[in-house]
């Protein structure tokens, strides 16, 4: 399973609730296959995804929030594991998407070649789930949807497919409509 | 900037609407984070870029935080407010430690508190330094620029040795 293949098959389980999507290749992955104003791509800030997913779910407690982040991404933020440990938000879904490189740069290896990211998730009071296989991530999808969070769900994925095109969109517009939506459906 | 004088800065601030206080600690404003912790208002996080990041999200839902640091966490934190905070244009207010303030300070304090001016004027962050004697126009200040969507920041000049 490619990242574009994951990323679109976790995006229509999402439905309408909001995602903050990583910089680089998983935002615009995201943006070419499935646009919508839940949709928060941030362009840049490599690795805070997760902390401004943090911030979401806890002013937004019966919504449903996910993380589309990237191994690289996480291992730039390990800390935001502990804080989301810490304060254990029940609507929090974090996604890793983990080819263990940073493929948007040229595909140099990662950490997680060596270091599983779903153990740290464990001791940081996440409940983990692993997948690598397309069947088994849409019934983890169909899973935690009666799960109380912190969960993350560690997708190994291989590198590969064509780059998808840059988002459009202002990073004002991002937000506006971002932010909007969050207003409306409260 | 006296005890007394930084607790009624964070009580003044939540009065005028702020309402999520993030950040990692400074001993320049001891006071005012522990007024916080009190009032049960403070998230602590492992890195103040960490904080910027959970203050956006917060901003996204149209709530309005302070982010707390010491200077050379906010040397730390500059592609996150170039490339997050500016480039979105979220309205967050910063509370920045001045470290380095007196030349006497610790070394590894002595050159980012005396470039800290100049970064801030570069990257383009409105900022104005507390004291004792104005800290209420400050406050004043900060929320009126966050109401207009413009991040800024204040500064707390570190007067004393430990």
């Amino acid at each position: 399973m490619i990242r574009k293949e994951a990323i679109k098959i976790a995006s229509e389980a999402v439905v309408d609730s909001p995602i903050i999507s990583a910089n680089g290749y998983i935002s615009r992955d995201l943006f070419e296959t499935d646009d919508k104003d839940t949709n928060f791509y941030m362009i840049g800030s490599m690795g805070l995804s997760s902390s401004i997913a943090l911030g979401v779910a806890l002013k937004n407690p019966r919504k449903r929030v996910y993380v589309f982040d990237g191994d690289g991404n996480i291992l730039m933020n390990l800390g935001s594991l502990t804080t989301i440990g810490k304060l254990k938000p029940k609507n929090l879904i974090h996604l890793v998407f983990d080819n263990q490189s940073h493929e948007s740069t040229g595909g140099q290896p990662s950490n997680t070649r060596n270091i599983d990211i779903y153990k740290i998730a464990k001791s940081s009071n996440y409940k983990a789930f692993k997948t690598s296989s397309k069947v088994s991530l849409k019934k983890i999808l169909r899973k935690i949807k009666n799960i109380d969070g912190p969960i993350m769900i560690l997708i190994k994925i291989t590198k590969g497919g064509k780059p998808s095109k840059r988002i459009i969109h202002s990073p004002i517009t991002i937000k506006k409509r971002f932010s909007q939506k969050m207003y409306r459906q409260r | 900037m006296k005890e007394a004088s930084q607790r009624q800065m964070f009580d003044l601030l939540v009065h005028k609407g702020i309402e999520n206080f993030i950040g990692v600690p400074d001993s320049t404003m001891k006071y005012f984070i522990s007024q916080g912790l009190k009032k049960k208002k403070i998230l602590i996080t492992t890195r103040e870029d960490e904080a910027i990041g959970i203050a956006v999200g917060m901003s996204l839902s149209k709530h309005n935080s302070l982010v707390f640091m010491q200077n050379a966490g906010f040397a730390n934190s500059i592609s996150t407010i170039t490339s997050l905070v500016q480039l979105y244009e979220f309205p967050i207010i910063f509370l920045i430690g001045w470290r380095g303030y007196l030349k006497s300070d610790a070394p590894e304090h002595y050159k980012i508190g005396r470039i800290q001016p100049e970064l801030i004027k570069l990257i383009g962050l409105d900022s104005k330094i507390v004291t004792e004697s104005n800290w209420k126009e400050c406050c004043k200040w900060a929320v009126n620029k966050i109401n207009h969507s413009i991040p800024c920041t204040l500064i707390l000049r570190r007067e004393f040795h430990d």
